[in-house]
């Protein structure tokens, strides 16, 4: 590929990725004001959130100021996210494979990111020492995050298939979500163990990217790991994979959400509860279109439906 | 001990069959003296009759809930329809604005990693039947909306393999699958991507009740739609509930020596108390302990004999989002009415958390009145110092069972263990407990649905780990010559406990009663002439 060419299919494939992640994630911002939902422990519970308690255990709650941890949320998550806390306390067989796997992740991220550093501090002329140093760092992010990440793939697509648990319910899209992830890490592997100095030409290529030197090209291991990766991130969106956005929500939105009535929420419900209901049970105001406050003030005491 | 694998689709074949079968050698075993099979009654097999009329294809197992048989495959299409139709209003902000983002939250996020399987103590205690995975009902549902209400679902379905059907045979099993479940939501506490199983079967129940007009009858009928029209699911009208109690007072008055007073309908009161009706008629100690304590703390307070008022229930909360709304306003103008300054929940696991969460957001304006947990409100109470205790009158084992309802899903922990540790000398906590703790087998519902066989399941199956916990609990006092007391601060709890001990002769073997908790610090007061608590049978 040429170097436009690399220029085109990189950010064009980035940019599309990054508006649909946009785009699902503003759709889920925007679904409307649920109902209270939230499940213990919830750790922004300050003082109780140890063994689960809430606010509620104040006599007259309503009297007290609600006190938070901002630190709380913060610190369960993040071993959440890096430690995989819930699969360790409840599933520890399927923990080291899971870890495996998102540390590779994470160790990729690291190593662009580094690098994208590098080709931001090369332009900026910092000494080729430090940068020579980031890229043996980048290096070992490489290669633990690879190898690290192959190991989880292909661990879990073996597991997935062999597990009497696990098997009736992995559905063809897991499957091919490992297997894709897969292949980047092992043509990622290949890339590392045959490129003669691995860091030093991902370094190159992400700074030709920031530069716009249209002649930036790549050895053809890295070529085919760079058009894996790319397609991997332009696939990512369209998939549950994107989980890591989806579990802001299911945690601060619902689990964690404990946040008791007041006007603001006031003036969405009463333009949700305007809203016609169609629902064609008898008791739930099958006879005639009604709003759903209409059909929650009525006397509910019509026969049932069957 | 497992059962051969039970695929996802086998839920849409061969419709007259039952899916999986319980067996008592394949739960999970209990201790002696309760672990011989076959000195125990037995699992109800249905009838030849019971068998023709009703449907019983998933387990073999069948409330008064269970659905008559269709009478032709023209009837079958229409219910295959209507619950098509249903599921595609479930996905609409109009319909089911209520719980629409963690409905589809829970639907595209599953990581099917099967965490939660082991957090659930029905899968637990079946021996691992795949069946009571909470992961079977939602993947089933989860591939049905996939398939037929997603854009190209069918040709994804097809193309991928991942194909269920929607027939008769999956709907009909649907239905009765999402009455084996507590709703105790143990399951979405083990989920690292916050999947709700338990919201899930939540919202399945919905849409039958809502579009298919399906529900237990215990829940609708004689559930919600009795409360908003009688008064309460008990059949207890407002009259009768005031005699009852009255009539109770007295009683209670000549045992205890106490002058035992209850208010009705007392305007411009602090409180407004709602019980569940149920305790008035089943476990009438509880409601007589609350008279006995607010008026020796000399608490402003009042019931309500208004329709509805008297019991604080809300079946709406296991099945239907216009039932739990229509009751709970209910309870929110009785108190608006009244002017109290704010209503306390009875010992009532539901009814926390209808009234004081789930509802929350439904009671706007002028409904919106402070609401408060019988747990706090007895701590404040207990250590309020106007009522005198002599902890040595409760020196007995008692345990703390915890209505998941209060704990799990409203994180109201501590207050009741600060009293239980104050006034119960031998206090002893279950493992594991708090938030942590085991559904009693009662939840979402179930306590108050029962036969043909469904009391059997609720028993062996729904109830074991909890009756497991318990025994372990009182290990190291096990006969029945030491009195123990299971306290559980929950009508619907105490009822599944009552089916528990009942069926093992757990009061004869083992010499534990369940009660609330308001009867233990009633039995501490000072100045009572006998105990409140009695371990014999009421004359």
């Amino acid at each position: 590929m040429s170097g436009i060419g690399w220029h085109i299919f990189t950010f064009s494939a980035l940019g599309v990725a990054l508006l649909l992640l946009f785009y699902r994630t503003v759709r889920l911002v925007r679904l409307p004001l649920h109902l209270r939902w939230e499940l213990a422990p919830i750790p922004h519970e300050k003082g109780k959130s140890r063994y689960g308690g809430s606010y509620l255990e104040e006599y007259e709650w309503w009297r007290h100021p609600h006190r938070k941890s901002f630190f709380g949320p913060i610190f369960y998550m993040a071993q959440e996210i890096l430690l995989l806390r819930a699969i360790w306390r409840h599933n520890r067989g399927l923990w080291p494979l899971t870890f495996a796997l998102h540390t590779g992740i994470y160790l990729i991220i690291l190593m662009l990111a580094l690098q994208a550093l590098n080709a931001i501090l090369a332009a900026t002329g910092v000494p080729p020492a430090v940068l020579g140093t980031f890229r043996a760092i980048a290096a070992v992010l490489a290669a633990a995050g690879y190898l690290l990440g192959a190991v989880g793939a292909a661990g879990l697509i073996l597991k997935r298939a062999l597990d009497a648990d696990l098997r009736p319910f992995s559905s063809v899209a897991r499957y091919v979500n490992l297997a894709f992830l897969l292949a980047v890490f092992v043509s990622g592997i290949y890339a590392f163990f045959t490129v003669a100095d691995f860091s030093a030409e991902v370094s190159l290529f992400i700074k030709g990217l920031f530069s716009g030197d249209a002649a930036t090209g790549l050895s053809a291991p890295l070529a085919a790991h760079a058009i894996i990766l790319i397609l991997f991130a332009l696939y990512l969106p369209f998939t549950g994979m994107i989980h890591f956005v989806a579990k802001y929500f299911t945690y601060h939105e619902i689990r964690w959400n404990d946040t008791p009535l007041d006007k603001e929420m006031e003036g969405k419900l009463g333009r949700l509860m305007g809203q016609p209901v169609t629902w064609s049970a008898a008791h739930a105001g099958a006879d005639r279109p009604k709003s759903w406050t209409e059909t929650a003030a009525g006397e509910g005491h019509e026969k049932a439906g069957s | 001990m497992k059962k051969p694998g039970l695929k996802l689709n086998d839920i849409s074949r061969n419709a007259a069959e039952p899916l999986t079968e319980i067996n008592l050698d394949e739960l999970t075993p209990l201790p002696p003296p309760y672990d011989k099979i076959e000195e125990q009654p037995g699992f109800k097999r249905l009838t030849e009759d019971q068998a023709e009329r009703l449907v019983h294809n998933l387990d073999g197992v069948v409330s008064t809930a269970a659905l008559p048989e269709p009478q032709d495959k023209e009837e079958e299409e229409k219910y295959v329809g209507q619950f098509l139709s249903g599921m595609k209003k479930l996905l609409s902000k109009e319909n089911n604005w209520t719980f629409l983002q963690p409905l589809l939250l829970s639907l595209d996020y599953c990581a099917q990693c099967q965490t939660c399987n082991d957090a659930c103590p029905i899968y637990l205690a079946s021996g691992r039947n795949d069946l009571y995975r909470p992961t079977y009902r939602s993947e089933v549902f989860r591939r049905l909306v996939e398939k037929y209400a997603r854009p190209l679902g069918r040709l994804r379905a097809r193309l991928s393999g991942d194909d269920i059907e929607l027939n008769w045979a999956t709907v009909s099993r649907l239905y009765e699958l999402s009455y084996r479940c507590n709703l105790c939501r143990r399951c979405a506490q083990s989920c690292p991507m916050g999947v709700d199983n338990a919201l899930l079967t939540r919202e399945l129940r919905k849409l039958f009740s809502q579009e298919l007009g399906w529900a237990p009858k215990e829940l609708h009928e004689k559930g919600t739609v009795l409360q908003l029209a009688v008064g309460s699911p008990t059949g207890l009208r407002p009259d009768v509930a005031k005699d009852n109690l009255q009539f109770l007072d007295e009683d209670f008055s000549e045992a205890t020596g106490l002058d035992i007073h209850t208010p009705w309908d007392k305007k411009g009161a602090d409180v407004l108390l709602i019980h569940s009706a149920g305790d008035i008629i089943s476990f009438p100690e509880s409601p007589i302990s609350f008279s006995v304590i607010c008026n020796a703390a000399g608490i402003s307070w009042t019931l309500s004999s208004e329709i509805g008022g008297y019991d604080g229930v809300n079946y709406g909360l296991f099945y239907d989002d216009v039932q739990l709304a229509r009751v709970a306003r209910c309870h929110a103008e009785i108190a608006r009415d009244l002017g109290v300054k704010k209503i306390v929940m009875g010992e009532c696991g539901h009814q926390h958390k209808a009234f004081m969460t789930v509802a929350d957001r439904t009671l706007t304006g002028d409904l919106n009145i402070p609401r408060e947990s019988s747990m706090t409100f007895l701590e404040n109470i207990v250590f309020g110092g106007k009522i005198k205790f002599d902890p040595a009158k409760n020196d007995f084992p008692v345990t703390l069972h915890d209505p998941c309802n209060v704990v799990r899903n409203l994180g109201i922990v501590e207050p009741q263990r600060r009293i239980l540790r104050y006034l119960c000398p031998q206090f002893r906590e279950m493992t594991p407990h708090g938030v942590d703790n085991y559904c009693c087998g009662g939840g979402g519902g179930l306590s108050v649905m029962s036969d043909v066989n469904f009391t059997d399941w609720k028993v062996h199956v729904a109830g074991r780990m909890k009756f497991q916990q318990v025994l372990a609990a009182f290990a190291d006092r096990p006969g029945p010559e030491v009195k123990k007391y299971l306290c559980a601060p929950c009508l619907n709890c105490k009822l599944q406990f009552r089916d528990i001990f009942e069926y093992y002769g757990v009061k004869e073997k083992s010499g534990i009663i369940a009660g609330g908790l308001a009867e233990l610090i009633v039995n501490a007061m000072t100045g009572l002439k006998k105990p409140f608590i009695s371990w014999e049978d009421p004359a």
